[in-house]
């Protein structure tokens, strides 16, 4: 039931997005009320204060809605689409600030660690569950590295001061860990 | 695996997946940039990790938004910034990664070859020097590099295009009719014009792309819509 629920939301976000492409206001509305709270998690975890976050997220719907007709079923689901925009526009917010984040977010939700479990098997898709076991399967400070830098958009020698390892160090756990996870995902 | 990896000598799949995942700065990411426009193979790697690290999104916990953003965000949409530039149907890869695009012209035109380190910056205006033509809007520009010297037309991934339909690279030049010079896809593609394009593909010239029936258009002249076009500058 799960996968046909899932299926179902995301052919309606799909038309919903589509329907935005065309200048839809009604549909860009929907789109709003079905996927801020998702970008909003990522814009806020990244930027690290409620402001920023806010201003980001913004910028994200305008280029949504400006380049929602660019976005092409098939090549990305919906949610990754509008999900790697946000990403990536907090990424871009946070690294013009030229001030490096090394220390937790005080209020952001915590991002439950798969490696507890429980996820794994909640996830709708084949591919998601994959690459969490994946890198359930890695060494924790590789895991723990790969993590981070995907949701707090960290860099290299970010990632080095935070966990408090020489650059060289950070490097190679984290080359480490994409290497086997590379195999264990060809695998 | 490999004990401490050295930075020459990192995997492909691994530099692709640090790309990837955003972890390079400065110098290194512009290397790998580069290397994104230089090597179809590497710029296949790097969105296939995209694409697979693109699932930890799921994980991502959501946070409800300020309930007046919604208004705010509404009340912006007609503004000047919100002037729609293009209707064509432009990748999605495109989209989300213009800014890497643009990065990757600007890194283009600093350093017009792969370099190994050196102290001293390298010169940026030579004879010999390659070049380079942004097609499209700056939102979503499909770079196309022409080394003069190996005759390599070098274009980052082509614009969308609908079934049954390919994406056809021409230049214009002083003759003022476009030439093919070949077929894009919706990867990076490196072309190898004949001769006498070679010649055309001057500064000021102009690169064009039109959408076409399968196999190109079959009049040897464009048929179906422009949906991006740039001029030839010197780096």
């Amino acid at each position: 039931m799960a996968f046909s629920n899932a299926d179902a939301a995301r052919a309606h976000l799909s038309e919903v997005l589509l329907r935005t492409g065309q200048e839809d206001r009604e549909a860009f509305r929907e789109l709003y009320s079905l996927t801020s709270a998702k970008l909003f998690g990522i814009t806020h975890r990244i930027c690290g204060n409620a402001q920023a976050a806010e201003d980001v997220l913004h910028e994200v719907y305008l280029t949504i809605w400006k380049r929602a007709g660019a976005w092409e079923p098939g090549r990305a689901s919906p949610i990754t689409w509008l999900a790697t925009i946000a990403r990536n526009r907090a990424i871009d917010w946070q690294r013009a600030q030229g001030v490096r984040r090394t220390s937790p977010l005080d209020d952001a939700p915590d991002i439950a660690d798969p490696g507890e479990g429980a996820e794994a098997g909640m996830l709708a898709s084949e591919s998601s569950r994959e690459l969490i076991e994946c890198l359930d399967g890695l060494e924790p400070q590789q895991r723990d590295a790969i993590r981070t830098a995907f949701f707090d958009g960290v860099t290299y020698a970010e990632l080095a001061v935070k966990r408090a390892v020489p650059l060289g160090t950070m490097k190679s756990w984290v080359r480490r860990g994409l290497a086997r996870l590379k195999d264990c995902l060809d695998g | 695996m490999v004990d401490p990896i050295p930075d020459t000598g990192v995997p492909q799949d691994v530099a692709a997946a640090e790309l990837a995942l955003g972890l390079l700065e400065g110098e290194e990411r512009g290397a790998a940039l580069r290397r994104v426009l230089a090597e179809p193979g590497f710029a296949a790697r790097v969105e296939w990790w995209r694409s697979r690290l693109a699932v930890l999104f799921d994980l991502w916990p959501e946070y409800a938004a300020p309930p007046h953003l919604a208004a705010r965000i509404e009340a912006s949409l007609d503004g000047p910034t919100t002037a729609k530039t293009s209707r064509f149907a432009w990748p999605a890869l495109a989209a989300v990664t213009s800014a890497i695009a643009a990065s990757l012209l600007l890194f283009v035109m600093v350093r017009p070859e792969p370099t190994v380190p050196v102290a001293q910056p390298v010169p940026v205006a030579r004879a010999s020097s390659v070049l380079v033509a942004m097609l499209g809007d700056a939102k979503s520009p499909v770079a196309a590099v022409y080394d003069p010297a190996n005759g390599a037309l070098r274009v980052a991934a082509g614009p969308g295009v609908p079934n049954a339909r390919v994406a056809e690279l021409w230049v214009i030049g002083g003759d003022g009719v476009p030439h093919s010079l070949g077929l894009l896809s919706g990867r990076p593609t490196s072309l190898a014009p004949k001769g006498v394009d070679r010649g055309r593909i001057a500064p000021g010239a102009t690169l064009a792309i039109s959408v076409e029936p399968l196999g190109g258009s079959p009049t040897g002249l464009p048929t179906g819509p422009v949906v991006a076009t740039g001029v030839v500058a010197r780096v």
